[in-house]
């Protein structure tokens, strides 16, 4: 469980948080919706200590997390950022292995051979595994960063934008690949993204944040209506829902 | 396989390279001549792996290919203080420092530098190559014109002095200044090796090696006195090596393909030595010291600076 209380935050003079608490539960895949500029990532960056808060704090399991070594940290919370501008010259081997540097410092053990077998076996990346990563198109490289955060086997997955100019399948893919990490391993998955259709068939719970503060939070089905996402977007939605799941539609918004 | 091929066929070169620096023309005179070159081959060692190891380690902090101690007004800084020393002391002052002296008050201001650096350019991560290397470019003109304008003001006999500090050169070592220099230069290698897979996450980004559980500030800071330490100990021992850096590091990333550090910096170390070698025994044997070492290297390694600038056209 994490528990963020009162956090705030500013860049210089502009206030991007303001006294946000929220709570993010433990073993679920937790979406942050919400439109440009509302402060998801920064919120997103400070648990995962990117960022240092104005005020506030952050719990972790009812501990505050500025009180954990930044060491023992990665060994509890793995963050994903983009990484658009990759041009390190390594295997998608030598960057899962990566992955295991909380523990090993640099010298893998068995242990770690197994748990970067296991975490490209998970993401089906076996064929890939000998390539360079500056060669793949962006969305193997987006599942071999994956791979990485996902040999770190923390409890904790914290992915900013993870769709980030993928095509659909490799989208698909990676979302799959979070559910399965939540589901099978029973990881904390906490993940911004802009897509709400994603976010809606995904995730278990959504936090939506507008302006800097968090507008409404809950399991997935009761904020994904109409009427909060008009208010969250200003611009209309159209639900339908199946057994398959709910699509949002937003295209071809009426009396708007 | 290729790797280690290319690796070694690199040693064997600086091997057979060294040989023929300490031997051509030398009549196996062990009394005099040999000895002399052997202090200038030590020379040439320690200032290869300083300029190596200081240009890669710095462009993995900065995350960039183009970025070097030197390109960012480490060498004008030490100009500038040779500078005030004599304009300051006039010729006592390198009779009342001494060499060590010297060498001290030198690092110590590469580490102040340092931490201006890291303070002003590194907070948060957020770094603009380009703003980056337009300021260090600024500041190494600015402080280039301020130490002119210190030379104009002393007699020629300190102007001489400065001219010594201000070329590129193997000649000047001592021998008590060569060990000195060894014994820094191992302490900081030992401090590298003993990092290098931390070195490793730190090229990730910043961002990635916080994730990856590495105290970012606190290793940056101690990467960036490391560096510090050499740039100091290559600077008083040769002289400013300008683009030297640059030509190193992106020669070994090419030859090494891959960015582990393990493989880069010991390569790294093998092509500045080959180069130096290769620019002495020219400006002694071919051009019979009408040229400089400075000179020549900053000739080729200057070219490639500019190649690099244009071909990647601000990829890098």
């Amino acid at each position: 469980m994490i528990h963020v209380k009162q956090i705030e935050k500013s860049y210089g003079a502009r206030r991007v948080l303001a006294n946000v608490s929220v709570q993010f539960p433990k073993g679920k895949v937790t979406s942050l919706i919400g439109p440009n500029g509302a402060g998801k990532t920064t919120l997103l960056m400070l648990i995962a200590r990117l960022l240092e808060p104005g005020q506030g704090e952050i719990l972790l399991g009812g501990r505050s997390i500025a009180d954990i070594r930044i060491a023992d940290y990665a060994r509890q919370v793995a963050t994903l950022r983009q990484s658009p501008d990759f041009k390190l010259r390594l295997t998608v081997e030598e960057l899962v292995a990566f992955g295991r540097f909380p523990y090993s410092r640099g010298t893998l053990t068995p242990q770690d051979r197994l748990a970067i077998d296991e975490a490209i076996d998970f993401l089906s990346l076996e064929a890939l595994r000998a390539a360079y990563v500056d060669e793949l198109s962006g969305g193997q490289r987006q599942m071999a960063f994956l791979a990485m955060t996902i040999a770190q086997q923390t409890d904790i997955v914290l992915l900013d934008e993870p769709l980030n100019n993928l095509d659909m399948k490799h989208a698909v893919q990676i979302m799959r690949a979070l559910r399965r990490l939540c589901d099978e391993q029973g990881r904390t998955v906490i993940l911004v993204i802009h897509d709400i259709n994603f976010a809606a068939n995904y995730s278990d719970h959504i936090v939506a944040m507008q302006g800097g503060a968090v507008r409404f939070s809950g399991p997935a089905h009761e904020v994904v209506t109409e009427e909060r996402l008009r208010a969250l977007y200003d611009i209309d939605f159209h639900i339908v829902r199946n057994e398959r799941g709910c699509v949002c539609n937003y295209f071809t918004p009426t009396g708007a | 396989m290729r790797r280690l091929f290319k690796q070694r066929t690199l040693w064997l070169a600086v091997f057979v390279l060294a040989l023929a620096f300490l031997f051509v023309g030398a009549n196996l005179d062990f009394d005099y001549v040999i000895p002399k070159r052997l202090a200038r081959l030590a020379a040439i060692v320690i200032g290869g792996v300083c300029v190596a190891v200081s240009s890669i380690v710095f462009q993995t902090i900065a995350g960039n290919r183009i970025l070097t101690p030197a390109v960012m007004g480490y060498e004008a800084v030490y100009l500038l203080l040779q500078s005030l020393l004599i304009l300051a002391m006039g010729m006592h002052s390198v009779v009342l420092l001494g060499q060590n002296g010297n060498f001290v008050v030198s690092i110590a201001l590469m580490l102040a530098y340092s931490w201006a650096i890291h303070y002003w350019l590194f907070r948060d991560g957020k770094n603009n190559v380009y703003f980056l290397l337009l300021l260090g470019f600024v500041l190494t003109m600015v402080i280039g014109t301020f130490t002119q304008f210190i030379q104009l003001r002393i007699s020629p006999g300190e102007f001489a002095i400065l001219q010594g500090f201000s070329q590129a050169s193997f000649n000047k070592a001592q021998p008590a200044q060569l060990l000195t220099s060894a014994l820094l230069v191992g302490a900081a290698c030992v401090a590298v090796l003993k990092t290098l897979p931390a070195l490793d996450v730190l090229a990730l980004g910043r961002e990635q090696a916080i994730s990856l559980g590495i105290d970012y500030r606190r290793m940056v800071q101690l990467q960036l006195a490391l560096i510090a330490v050499l740039v100091a100990v290559s600077t008083s021992l040769l002289g400013p090596t300008a683009f030297t850096g640059i030509f190193v590091a992106n020669t070994s990333y090419a030859l090494a393909r891959t960015a582990r550090h393990r493989v880069t910096l010991p390569l790294g170390c093998a092509i500045a030595i080959t180069i130096f070698l290769a620019a002495q025994l020219l400006v002694e044997h071919v051009f019979n010291y009408r040229t400089t070492v400075g000179i020549l290297v900053n000739l080729v390694c200057g070219a490639y600076f500019l190649a690099l600038m244009v071909r990647t056209r601000g990829t890098v």
